[in-house]
């Protein structure tokens, strides 16, 4: 039946037109944040510094700390192995700052991609122009991704530099990993960030909700690993699904971790999208 | 024989094609196999038809169950300048808003140049010029980088921007959060003409402009007028809505009170008599609505003025004025009740 050979109108371009030009929100919003990345990742990089700078004189004490902590306190992954360096790395940095307080840092920033420009009524003219709602969602998003990379690939490189400056050993394979397998987990951080700042008007309001998610799912995590009975409350929280310490120590990537994170990443544009699309930007 | 760079729907691969105006032709996309169409333009194809450039059907908006608008049903012609009047809290807001999509209708339909703002709204903004009422620019931009941003934005050029930076001058280099509230409606002034759109909406654009400037403001609506170009302007200054609007729609509670020519809407409501005699004025035979203030003997007549000039002239006349209703008078008769 020729009627259901569904047929789609093709749209007009103009020749000259520049196709970079349906990137200009993301490229807007990756310069809104630039300094805020810059000094982020000057932070970061700060602190690693600081950690790996410690650790020859902090070597000969882990083992007594160690033994104090014992391993029934396994709530932080990885802890068992805190006497050699990679394991010394995971539990001072990746396991709090990387992923609790960079976590905290990049769903801040995400819950104020939209609810800023509601909050400030700027979304009005924004919208004026000939963009449609989803692309703002979407360039929105991608606009906070060139942050990510930057955070990641900086740390990487101070991480590997002082670790050879110190004279200490690292895989860099293992290294590379952990910092690749970071992008989709902080990109699903962000989703939820975004997702909020669809949903809230108030640029505070929709901070305090992202980052008390973010701390409430890592606080699920922890439980889940202290309390046998509770394993399961783990599933709720995306640190499940990312753990730096066996990819970092034993070089174990959870390919199926991965594979949630993107399916969580798509489905937060997804609702965000359908609840942006439907909403009326209300004057207050 | 026309050439056009088309795009698939759904892959945005871009395809030259050739063909007359008006032809219809059918392609498969070569990367994604999308099947489809594409007909060429008939030359300007919104100059050359006769659709009105706004048109609302019963156009209702309610926030839960407080009402926005209701019913609205009006048309814009094109290359008119519009008028759209009413108080703050009478609905105009809510109107222009979701004729830009902002907020949904929450029933009823509106046409801008004949497409549908639930479905087209993305096309139709292509063609747009809009200035808030409550305008809010991206403070930690410069004038420049926040005028960049939106030309790069907009699909077509920027073809008036240097017209209007010389009328309406702003210091460009300077964060737009520096700006008094007179440069930032200057500025919003610009995105909105700079490419020189179709139609511009504009919800009280003057409100911050002094009065020169207002003067240049309107003399650049007037001449996009004579370009062919429709303005809709929403105002409570009833003054410049007689000043520069061909007609004008009163809003009053959501629901459209009036519609008409503003020399036809005087016309149709008479002329103002204001009358002082010697006599005491109570004794003086007027009409009904007659008013007596400080000894001035007040009405309004719409047809038989002579009736009530030979009526006057039975007394001794101090003093006395004819004067049109002004725009002021017909919107307080519409607001009283």
């Amino acid at each position: 039946m020729s009627s259901t050979w569904k047929t789609s109108l093709f749209i007009t371009m103009r020749s000259d037109e520049n196709n970079m030009s349906h990137l200009r929100i993301a490229f807007q919003t990756m310069k809104d944040y630039w300094k805020m990345s810059i000094i982020l990742t000057l932070i970061f990089m700060g602190i690693v510094a600081m950690y790996s700078a410690v650790y020859p004189a902090f070597k000969d004490n882990l083992q007594d700390m160690a033994s104090t902590l014992g391993v029934k306190f396994s709530f932080i992954r990885g802890l068992e192995y805190m006497t050699t360096y990679p394991g010394f790395l995971n539990m001072e940095l990746y396991q709090i700052f990387w992923i609790l307080i960079l976590g905290m840092l990049i769903g801040f920033l995400a819950s104020s991609l939209l609810s800023k420009e509601i909050e400030a009524k700027t979304i009005d003219l924004l919208m004026s122009n000939p963009v449609s709602r989803k692309q703002i969602i979407l360039e929105k998003y991608l606009g906070l991704i060139p942050f990510i990379i930057l955070i990641n690939f900086a740390t990487l490189l101070t991480v590997y530099g002082l670790t050879v400056a110190i004279g200490e050993k690292i895989n860099l394979g293992y290294l590379i990993m952990t910092h690749a397998v970071s992008v989709p987990y902080f990109l699903a951080i962000a989703a939820i960030g975004l997702l909020i700042s669809v949903i809230i008007d108030e640029k505070i309001k929709a901070s305090i909700i992202t980052i008390a998610i973010i701390i409430g799912m890592y606080i699920f995590e922890s439980i889940s690993l202290l309390i046998p009975e509770y394993k399961s409350m783990g599933y709720a929280s995306l640190t499940h699904f990312y753990n730096p310490a066996d990819i970092l120590i034993k070089g174990i990537v959870d390919i199926y971790g991965v594979i949630v994170l993107i399916i969580f990443i798509v489905i937060c544009l997804i609702i965000s999208m359908i609840y942006f699309d439907h909403k009326d930007i209300a004057i207050s | 024989m026309i050439t056009q760079t088309i795009a698939c729907p759904s892959c945005k691969n871009r395809v030259t094609v050739q063909g007359n105006p008006g032809e219809k032709i059918y392609i498969t996309c070569s990367q994604c196999y999308t099947k489809g169409f594409f007909i060429f333009p008939e030359e300007k194809l919104i100059s050359k038809t006769t659709v009105n450039a706004i048109e609302t059907k019963n156009l209702t908006k309610f926030y839960g169950k407080n009402k926005g608008m209701e019913n609205l049903t009006f048309s814009v012609k094109k290359g008119e300048i519009f008028g759209f009047l009413g108080p703050n809290g009478s609905g105009k807001t809510t109107t222009i808003r979701t004729l830009l999509g902002l907020l949904k209708p929450t029933s009823g339909e509106a046409y801008i140049f004949g497409r549908s703002i639930r479905d087209d709204i993305v096309e139709i903004k292509k063609n747009i010029g809009y200035i808030p009422g409550d305008l809010n620019l991206y403070g930690h931009l410069t004038g420049k980088q926040f005028l960049d941003y939106f030309i790069s934005l907009r699909e077509t050029n920027a073809t008036l921007l240097d017209e209007l930076l010389h009328i309406f001058e702003i210091p460009s280099d300077r964060m737009i959060k520096e700006y008094s509230k007179g440069m930032k409606q200057k500025l919003g002034i610009i995105q909105a003409f700079m490419n020189d759109p179709e139609i511009v909406i504009m919800d009280e654009p003057t409100s911050g402009l002094d009065p020169l400037l207002q003067q240049s403001f309107y003399e650049v609506i007037k001449k996009e007028k004579t370009k062919g170009r429709t303005i809709f302007f929403s105002s409570h200054v009833l003054s410049e809505i007689d000043k520069i609007c061909d007609r004008v729609a009163i809003i009053r509670d959501g629901s459209l009170v009036a519609l008409e020519d503003i020399e036809t809407l005087k016309r149709k409501s008479g002329k103002i008599i204001k009358a002082k005699i010697k006599e005491n004025s109570a004794t003086f035979p007027g009409p009904e609505d007659m008013k007596i203030k400080d000894n001035w003997i007040q009405f309004v007549v719409s047809d038989n003025i002579d009736q009530w000039i030979k009526k006057l002239a039975k007394f001794t006349i101090l003093d006395l004025e004819i004067s049109e209703f002004n725009l002021e008078d017909i919107f307080i008769h519409y607001y009283e009740e």
